[in-house]
C-alpha cells in the first residue's frame, strides 16, 4: 500500500496539530518543576520525538515510493 | 515546587487527546507503509512517548499533595471496583444491526443511570459501530480511555466545586462528610 498526496497532506495536518497541541506540555512542566525534573525532561523527549516524526513526514517523498501492482487489475 | 490540580487536569486532558491522535496516526501510517518503514517507526515512537508521558503525569497527579489523596483514591477505585460485566450473548448468525441493538439494550438491562460511564461507553461503541460499520480493539480502548479521563475530570471538577462552594450542596454535605475515607463508588 502507498500514500497518495491527499493522504499525505491529511496525515501531515493531523501530525502538525498533534505537535502544536502538545507544545505547551514541556513548558508547563519546566516552569512548575524545573528543567532538571524527570517529568520535564520526559516531556522534552516526547516533544522532540513528535517533532522528528513531523519533520520526516513533511520531507516524505511520494514519488520515491515503490510502484506496487494492484492485484485487482491483474484479475 | 508542585503542580496545581488545575494544571494536572489540563495536562491529562491534553495528553489523553494527544495519545488518541498519535495512536491513530501511527496505525494509519503503519497500515499504509508497513510497520518497518522509518516513518511508521517514528510515528510509533512518538505515540509511545506520549503514552508514557500520560502515565507518568497520571502517577504524579496521584502523588501530588494538592490533590489531597482524592486522586489516589479514585485511581484505586478505578482499579479495584470496576466489575467485569457479562454481556448478553450475541448470536453470531445474526447481522450487525441486531448486534448493535443487543449492545444498546445491554446498558438498559444493566439498570444503570443514563450518565453512568458504562452506559456512555456502550453508547460510544454503538455510535462507532453505526458510523463505521465495524470496530477495532484499538478504537474500543481509545473510547474506554476517553471515558476514564472524562470520569476523572468530572470528579476533580465536582470535588473542587464541593470544597469551594459547600453551601451549594446542603443536602449532601453531611452525607459526604461521613462518607470521607470510603472508596469512591463508580
Amino acid at each position: 500500500m502507498i500514500i497518495d498526496a491527499r493522504e499525505l497532506n491529511e496525515l501531515t495536518r493531523r501530525a502538525t496539530q498533534l505537535m502544536s497541541e502538545t507544545a505547551d506540555v514541556p513548558r508547563v512542566l519546566r516552569n512548575r518543576l524545573g528543567a532538571e525534573h524527570h517529568l520535564a525532561q520526559a516531556a522534552e523527549a516526547m516533544q522532540g520525538s513528535i517533532e522528528d516524526f513531523v519533520r520526516e513526514l513533511r520531507c516524505f517523498d511520494i514519488s520515491a515510493q515503490p510502484i506496487v501492482a494492484d492485484i485487482f487489475e491483474e484479475s | 515546587m508542585y503542580i496545581p490540580e488545575a494544571d494536572f487536569e489540563q495536562l491529562i486532558r491534553t495528553l489523553s487527546e494527544a495519545r488518541s491522535r498519535a495512536t491513530e496516526l501511527a496505525a494509519s501510517i503503519g497500515a499504509r507503509l508497513g510497520t518497518e518503514h522509518r516513518l511508521a517507526k517514528l510515528a510509533y515512537a512518538a505515540s509511545l512517548k506520549v503514552e508514557n508521558m500520560l502515565r507518568e503525569v497520571r502517577f504524579s497527579a496521584t502523588q501530588n499533595p494538592d490533590t489531597g489523596g482524592g486522586l489516589a483514591e479514585l485511581q484505586d477505585a478505578l482499579q479495584t471496583e470496576t466489575q467485569p460485566v457479562t454481556p448478553t450473548p450475541i448470536n453470531s448468525s445474526v447481522g450487525m444491526p441486531t448486534g448493535v441493538q443487543t449492545m444498546s439494550s445491554f446498558a438498559a438491562q444493566a439498570g444503570l443511570e443514563s450518565e453512568h460511564w458504562v452506559s456512555l461507553f456502550v453508547e460510544d461503541l454503538t455510535s462507532q459501530l453505526r458510523a463505521s460499520g465495524g470496530i477495532t480493539f484499538e478504537v474500543a480502548e481509545r473510547l474506554l480511555q476517553q471515558r476514564k479521563d472524562d470520569f476523572l475530570r468530572d470528579f476533580l471538577v465536582a470535588r473542587r466545586m464541593y470544597r469551594t462552594y459547600p453551601h451549594l450542596f446542603p443536602e449532601s454535605h453531611g452525607q459526604m462528610g461521613r462518607a470521607e475515607g470510603h472508596t469512591i463508588s463508580q
